[in-house]
Parts: C-alpha cells; structure tokens; sequence
C-alpha cells in the first residue's frame, strides 16, 4: 500500500511537470496587410514648339494653346492627389549657339481638351488631384526670346515635370 | 493507512506550486497590422497607438508572471506575382499594455526581446506598429506578411 502511494505521488509530480514545461511558452500570429495603389506613369505627349522665330521678335506660346503647348500625359491612383514640379532650361540650344526661354505658364486639367484647365505657374509647381479615372494632363507654354543676331538653326531643350504622390 | 497519510501530505505540497502557476499561458492575435492604401514612392507610417491600425495580441497566463516578449518580424509583405514591399519596425514600434488598453504602454523595440509582466489578473497586451515602404515604382495589389509575437514564462 505504501508502495502504490508513492508510485501515485510520482506519477502526479510527472503530471503537473509536464504540464508546466507545456505551459512555458505561447505564440500567435498577426498578419500585415497593405493595399499598393497604382504607380504614377508620365509621358511627354507634345512638344512645345515655337515654330519659326525671327532674331530680335520675341515669340510665345500659351499654354493654352492645344496645338503648340507642350503637354505631358500623367496616369496614377484614381483621385489621389499629386505633386507637379519641373526642371525648366533657360536658354535653347543650338550647338553651341543659345537663345533664351523664359517666361513659363502652365496648365493642367483632368482632361486632354483642357476643359476645366487650372493655371498655374510651373517655376512653382502645382498640386492636382488625379481624375476618377487616374488621369492627368498638363500643359506648359514659354517665351522665346531671340537676339537681333540670333544665328540661323534648330534649338532645342529639355523640359522634365516630375510628379509623386 | 500511513501510506495514505504520505499521499496526502504529498498532494498538498503539490498544491502550493500549482496555485502559483494559476490558469496556463495563452496568446492570441486579436488584430492585424493594418497599412490601408499605400501610395508608391511614399512611406506609410502606423503607430503602435492607432486603435484601428496598429495589430494587437493579448496574453492571459497567471497573475503577476514575468514573461518574455519576442517578435518574429517579417522584412518585406509579399503581393501580386511575388512582389514585395519593405517593411521596417522601428526602435518603440512595439508597446506592452498591463491594462490592455492602447492609450497605456511602454514602448519597446520589436527586434529586440522584452521583458514584462502580467497584471493582477494575469492579462496583458502587445500593440505594435510599423513602416511600409513602397518603392516609387511599386506593383500595385494587395500585400501581406506574417508577424509572430512567442511568449515565454520567465521563472
């Protein structure tokens, strides 16, 4: 009788052990979630064109003006509003020939027949909102400003709009 | 009969250190981290106090316990056709809470182990926060990650 008591004292105390090693230790999971919207995607749709500018004639360009105004297409998150800012050159170049650009204007609209257009000054940037469709249209116009002794060819420069969330 | 004596006098010593150990330990998620709509190219922050954001896991286990807190975090969430989106814990993007509530934690550091202890009722909670960090070129799409919080007894 002794003996079984014991033996049951024993298998108790292993009982409770284990229980207790299983108890130690616990974990669970959470999960992290997130929903990436759509990168912004800009293209440069139009040229700002001058045309033919004559030396000592300023001539400029609206940005306005569907037809010469350089405009850049902008696709991203539906209704997510932006941020526009450029890189503007001051001169055109022609080899190594200059001639000045100044006098930037800008638009931009949800639409690429400028309905609703909003203007703006892209020295500044401007802060639009994306259409429900995620789209954007920007259009930006500037001066030419040629010497009376501007020499005769083709300049060109590069404008950069950079747009981010 | 005095063998009956012993197994008595045995059961109650046993029954001191059970008492001590009071209910067994538990944890569970109870919520997720939660980033919404992220934008590529703009971090998006959630901190461990957001009652609708930050994810939360409560611990039950004997009152007054001292237990150890570590996290297994996850680098990145995972999205459409494998992409992955970084995600970053900072230093006290971590909070332990004795009365559970959000508004009351010592903040800790996720990548590090923590020690805590249960309250009087042998409750307590883990809120904790993070950074997701879409690249400006981000896939667009839902992203996920694991994140695993091990709670250990101390002695």
């Amino acid at each position: 009788m002794r003996n079984v008591s014991k033996l049951t004292l024993a298998a108790l105390v292993l009982a409770f052990g284990v229980t207790t090693l299983q108890a130690q230790t616990n974990s669970a999971n959470i999960t992290a979630t997130a929903t990436v919207q759509t990168p912004i995607n800009v293209v440069g749709a139009q040229q700002l064109n001058f045309g033919n500018v004559f030396p000592g004639v300023n001539k400029s360009v609206a940005a306005t003006d569907l037809t010469n105004g350089g405009r850049f297409d902008v696709t991203g998150q539906a209704s997510a509003p932006v941020s526009v800012s450029f890189t503007l050159p001051a001169t055109l170049a022609s080899g190594a020939n200059t001639m000045p650009i100044d006098t930037y204007t800008g638009v931009h609209a949800d639409n690429a027949a400028q309905t609703g257009g909003v203007a703006f000054n892209p020295v500044s940037g401007a802060s639009p909102t994306l259409s429900a469709s995620g789209e954007l249209f920007v259009w930006v116009g500037a001066r030419a400003v040629p010497a009376t002794n501007q020499a005769q060819g083709v300049y060109t420069a590069s404008i950069i709009m950079t747009v981010v969330y | 009969m005095r063998g009956m004596i012993g197994l008595v006098v045995g059961a109650g010593l046993l029954a001191a250190p059970l008492a001590a150990q009071g209910r067994p330990l538990t944890t569970s998620g109870v919520r997720g981290l939660t980033f919404g709509a992220v934008l590529p190219g703009v971090p998006l922050v959630v901190t461990r106090t957001d009652p609708a954001l930050s994810g939360q896991l409560d611990i039950r286990g004997p009152n007054r316990q001292q237990i150890l807190l570590s996290f297994t975090l996850p680098l990145v969430m995972t999205g459409p056709a494998g992409a992955q989106l970084p995600l970053v814990f900072g230093s006290s993007d971590a909070g332990y809470s004795e009365s559970q509530a959000i508004g009351s934690q010592i903040g800790f550091d996720p990548k590090q182990s923590f020690t805590a202890t249960l309250a009087n009722n042998g409750r307590g909670s883990v809120f904790i926060g993070g950074t997701a960090n879409a690249a400006a070129n981000q896939r667009a799409g839902a992203y996920t990650a694991t994140l695993t919080l091990t709670v250990t007894v101390l002695p």
